[in-house]
This record gives C-alpha cells, sequence and structure tokens, in this order.
C-alpha cells in the first residue's frame, strides 16, 4: 500500500477514535467485546465454517449513538490478530458502524460496516531479491486496506439493555491490495464467537 | 487487565507463529540419475550461462535448462539456488516440479491407446465414464477425446474459480483428490458448446486420466511409466502421486505479493498430486528428450502426431503472448524465430516450458522454482520468452 493511501487510513483511525472517546463523555455505559474467530481465504456466503482452523482474536469497544428499545445503531473501534497456518499472520485495527436489533425474548440480530487497516508479516522465513540474489531478511510486513461487512447474532442474558450478550458473528472482509498485477485483492470470512458486556460508569443517571 | 492479557496473548500467537526454515544438507540435493554431458565444452555455454544468470538476477531464485539442436548436441545448465535457506546451489542435474507440461503425456498416450484400437478420439469421453462427473460437468456427457484433448470441449476450468483458488490458498498443504477438484466445476456452466471454440481448462484432462484408468486398469501415472517414461529412458521422470515430495526436489518458492519477497512452498502443490492435469516431476533435459522423441514419432506414430499437430487459433486472443494455437496436448506459437511446439505447466512455486522448433530441430526445456507475482516477468511471458529465444537463436 503506497504512503498516501496508509496515512489516509490511519487518519481515519484516529478520527474514529477521536469520535468514539468524545461519544464516551457522552454516554453512560461503554460496550466491551471479545471474540475468538476462524479466519479463512473464501468467497463470502459460500463457506461458513472452514478447515483448517486459522485462529483470531479481537477484541473491540462501541457506543451507542442512539439507543430505541428494540434496537441501537452504534460506533465502535476494534483491534484484532490472527494467524494463517503456512501463510501469514495479520495485526489489524479498524472502526465500524453497526445497527442492532433486539427481540423480546433477547436475541439480537446485527449488521456492521468495517474499515480498518491490516498488516500482514509471513509465518515462515522469508526472502527479498537484492541485486539479483535473495538473502533472507527480517520481514517488515506488508499493509492493506481492510473494508469488512459483518453480519452477527447474538443472545442477551438479562433483559436491560445493559445486559450482557454471546455473539456469533459472520464477517466478510477484503485485504486490498493483495498481490499487484497479479491477484488485485483478497476475499476471506471470519466466523467469531463471542461475548458482548456493558461497563457502566459511576454517572447520576445510575 | 483484560488489555493486558490481549497483549500478553498477541505475543503469544506472534511468538509461536514462526515456522523455522526447514534445514537440509546439500547431499540432500544429489542427483538421481546421470546427466554427465559436454555443457562446458558447447559453443553457446556462456551465452546460456549469462542467460540463467540473468533469469535469477530478474527474480528466479532458481533455473534449470536444456537445449538441444542437430548441429551442437545437448546442452544442460543451471544457474540459482535450489534451496535458499540451505544456500545450495542449483545442479543441473536436479529435479522440479514440471506442472502441466504433464498434459502432453496425457495426450501422448491417449494416443497410444488410439493407435492399439482401445479407443476413438472421436467418441464420447462419455462412453467410457459414468457417474457424477459426466452428470455434473456440463458438456461432458457430449464432449469427445479430441474435443478434451484440445480444449475444444468447453467444460468449465476448476482452477479459474475463485472458489476453488481461494479454498487452495485457505489450505495450502491440503492433498487433493480428483472428486474434490472437479467439484469446482459441477454445475458451472460451460464456455461454450463442444467444439465450437478452445480455451485452456484443466478439468478435462481430469477426465483424461480417468479415461486412461479405466481402460488400463491401473493408475493413469504407472501407464505413463509403462508406455513413456521407462521405454523413452526419462530416468528424472516421476509423478507426485507416487512421492508427493521427492527426496531431492528443489524447494519451491511463491511471489505471492508481487514484490520479490518470496516465502518457501514446497508443500504447496498438493492441488495435482493425483490428476492428470499436473503433477509431473523431473529435469528439464528429460522434457526436452520427451518432446523431441515425440516429434519425430518416436513415441507415436506420424499419423497420431499429425492428429496432435492439427491446430486451431482460439477466438479470443491474448495480445501479451505470442500468436498461439491449440493442438492435442501441445501448444503452437509463432515466434519471431518460427514456429515452435510447446507446452508449459505452473506449480505452486514451480514453472517448466518444453518448446520444440521443427524447423531447427531445437528444442528447448527449463524449469524453474519460483512463480507468480513478478518471479513470472523473468520466467514465462512472452519478453522472458524472448530472452531465452534469442540467445539460443542468436
Amino acid at each position: 500500500m503506497n504512503n498516501a493511501a496508509s496515512s489516509h487510513i490511519r487518519s481515519l483511525l484516529v478520527v474514529s477514535l477521536a469520535c468514539t472517546s468524545a461519544f464516551s463523555k457522552a454516554q453512560d455505559s461503554l460496550r466491551l467485546s471479545i471474540s475468538l474467530f476462524n479466519q479463512s481465504t473464501a468467497i463470502p456466503y459460500t463457506r461458513f465454517f472452514t478447515t483448517p482452523v486459522h485462529p483470531g482474536i479481537q477484541v473491540a469497544a462501541e457506543l451507542d449513538l442512539n439507543e430505541r428499545p428494540r434496537g441501537r445503531a452504534f460506533t465502535g473501534a476494534h483491534l484484532g490478530y490472527f494467524f494463517h497456518n503456512h501463510l501469514a499472520q495479520g495485526f489489524y485495527i479498524g472502526a465500524d458502524l453497526g445497527y442492532e436489533t433486539r427481540t423480546t425474548i433477547g436475541i439480537s440480530f446485527a449488521g456492521m460496516l468495517g474499515l480498518g487497516y491490516l498488516r500482514t508479516y509471513a509465518t515462515k522465513p522469508e526472502f527479498i531479491l537484492q541485486n539479483g540474489i535473495y538473502q533472507q531478511e527480517r520481514d517488515r510486513g506488508n499493509g492493506r486496506i481492510m473494508p469488512s461487512l459483518s453480519l452477527e447474532t447474538g443472545y442477551y442474558l438479562r433483559p436491560d439493555r445493559h445486559s450482557s450478550q454471546f455473539f456469533i458473528r459472520y464477517q466478510s472482509w477484503l485485504e486490498y491490495p493483495y498481490s499487484p498485477g497479479f491477484i488485485e485483492l483478497m476475499s476471506h470470512i471470519s466466523l467469531h464467537v463471542g461475548v458482548r458486556f456493558s461497563i457502566r460508569r459511576n454517572t447520576a443517571t445510575q | 487487565m483484560m488489555r493486558q492479557g490481549f497483549i500478553l496473548c498477541l505475543f503469544l500467537c506472534a511468538l509461536s507463529a514462526c515456522e523455522k526454515g526447514e534445514t537440509l544438507d546439500p547431499g540432500f540435493y544429489a542427483c538421481t540419475f546421470t546427466a554427465a554431458d559436454s555443457s562446458a565444452d558447447h559453443p553457446a555455454h556462456t551465452n546460456f550461462m549469462d542467460l540463467l544468470q540473468a533469469i535469477t538476477h530478474d527474480g528466479a531464485p532458481g533455473v534449470l535448462m536444456s537445449v538441444n539442436d542437430p548441429v551442437n548436441g545437448e546442452w544442460s545448465g543451471a544457474a540459482g539456488m535450489a534451496d535458499l535457506f540451505n544456500q545450495v546451489p542449483m545442479k543441473p542435474c536436479n529435479i522440479s516440479r514440471l506442472g502441466s507440461t504433464v498434459k502432453t503425456f496425457t495426450a501422448a498416450t491417449i494416443l497410444l491407446l488410439q493407435e492399439e484400437g482401445k479407443l476413438d478420439l472421436d467418441d464420447r469421453i462419455a462412453d467410457y465414464l459414468s457417474g457424477e462427473p459426466i452428470e455434473r460437468l456440463e458438456n461432458a456427457d457430449q464432449a469427445t477425446i479430441r474435443q478434451c484433448l484440445q480444449h475444444s470441449s468447453g467444460i468449465r476450468n476448476y482452477i479459474a474459480s475463485a472458489q476453488f483458488q481461494t479454498a487452495s490458498l485457505n489450505d495450502l498443504i491440503r492433498v487433493w483428490r480428483p472428486e474434490d477438484l472437479l467439484a469446482y466445476a459441477y454445475d458451472r456452466p460451460a464456455d461454450f458448446a463442444p467444439g465450437s471454440d478452445v480455451r485452456y481448462s484443466n478439468t478435462p484432462y481430469i477426465l483424461l486420466g480417468m479415461l486412461i484408468e479405466h481402460i488400463e486398469g491401473m493408475p493413469f501415472y504407472k501407464v505413463f511409466e509403462e508406455k513413456l517414461f521407462t521405454p523413452l529412458g526419462l530416468t528424472s521422470i516421476r509423478f507426485a502421486a507416487e512421492d508427493n515430495v521427492p527426496d531431492g526436489i528443489v524447494r519451491g518458492y511463491v511471489d505471492l505479493y508481487s514484490n520479490l519477497n518470496v516465502i518457501e512452498s514446497t508443500y504447496y502443490s498438493g492441488w495435482d498430486y493425483f490428476t492428470a492435469d499436473g503433477g509431473l516431476i523431473g529435469n528439464p533435459k528429460d522434457l526436452g528428450r520427451f518432446l523431441r522423441a515425440l516429434t519425430n514419432a518416436e513415441v507415436i506414430s506420424a499419423a497420431s502426431l499429425a492428429e496432435m499437430t492439427t491446430w486451431r487459433a482460439p477466438s479470443e486472443v491474448d495480445d501479451s503472448f505470442f500468436p498461439i494455437q491449440y493442438g492435442l496436448g501441445l501448444f503452437r506459437m509463432e515466434t519471431p524465430w518460427g514456429e515452435a511446439w510447446f507446452h508449459s505447466g505452473d506449480a505452486i512455486g514451480y514453472y517448466a516450458c518444453m518448446t520444440y522448433f521443427p524447423a531447427e530441430g531445437t528444442s528447448i526445456a527449463w524449469g524453474v522454482n519460483g512463480n507468480y507475482g513478478s518471479i513470472d516477468e523473468a520466467t514465462q511471458t512472452r519478453p522472458a520468452m524472448e530472452r531465452i529465444f534469442d540467445t539460443v537463436f542468436p
């Protein structure tokens, strides 16, 4: 990824995190989530769970933009890592915008759009051509844009809006650029299983 | 606390994630067949070695090449590395993956079976095979054996499926069976009606391998051994099904991100271990020997060779390459140095090409232990081939 694009993404993340921080001052609670996931290269919606398992972990923070009895719009930021066997490991950071609707029996459905920055590193020795000779060098990684679309279903343990929630998330995402002039982008899916919970602030409203 | 735990987890993951290179003694790459020749005395030896050095300088980890012409005889050479991690130089006698060059062997075997009266090229392949492949591959019930050989069956190429490509990347060391691969072409529209055009497709060659097994009652690669490898003395040639990663095979490398930063991929080629569309292993010298014998009608009859070299041009022209025409398991290209018959092949981390210039009686075969991304520009594009042909025919 060129420097301009990389700079653009970083700027976007800074703005996103700043907004999240600003919102947090106006909110009485922050929702945190942690999920374990199985990452794969796949065409979205043609596969659900794939093998071999390429494990990953993600933590995220969310703030409600507005909240109604049966739904909420939210924004958030996430940080994650995955390990794709024999190929690459990736560290990523990004921002999300989503909407969740909740039924009277505690089942929820959500959709999220995300945009992030991914940095991947080879999981085995990398050899770099220098002056016509391949030499083993430390992998400095490859930067990518990481747009994503996630569909999620969950279950709230209690009726109140601060209840903890278990969820399953089907995330489709792109790795771009992947291999310029060869494979322009790579399609991935990540199947998350996680838990979301609220951290209440000690305010007068509580 | 949660943040600390997460960071710790990340570090543990990252620390445990790195695979070490496989330590191999240089003796691992000792040649298992005789390759003694007088290459050093060949009048073009220096030029050829300069060519190989240029190919490796431009991104091929290692390269093997064999040139044979009626005047100067055989020349074999190598440059670069057989193993980057262990810093083992490539030797002219090393073996590499030869990928789809096997399709010419498949076609020659089918033509031999026709000569033996066991089939007719104009029979439908469905006359011999049945079940899911015939029922679920569009056009498979109508396509003739000849159309399968000439890529004119219209049967969809499983390798072109984005689902297959992502699935193979997802499980890089999976060993695929024919039915696993065929599934990626099942229930997909054919590219065109049988016989109405030509377009490269691996899928019919899986069927042709099954056809050979159906007729001969043994694995197709055993038939290759009996009819081709052994009679022609192709001592370096073998098929991956018998030993997926044989001792001595040079390490393969991929430039997955088009930046000439490569990783090893020796164990990534499991999709072509058991099908007749790929999976060949050997030395380019034997590829050249096979192609010369084939085109001199020493393998198949002159009549069969005439069928094999009845060319057909595709409706879609690739302007970035030489004009090509399709034969039966063989291609014809028009180059500034004259007409050439050829077949090339990729495996993951490997590339090979065998060419024969009938007017000159010259064969050129080369193998590279690297591909994809920017490596291909030095080894298999039109400019890469022009550099090779220009050196051989100065």
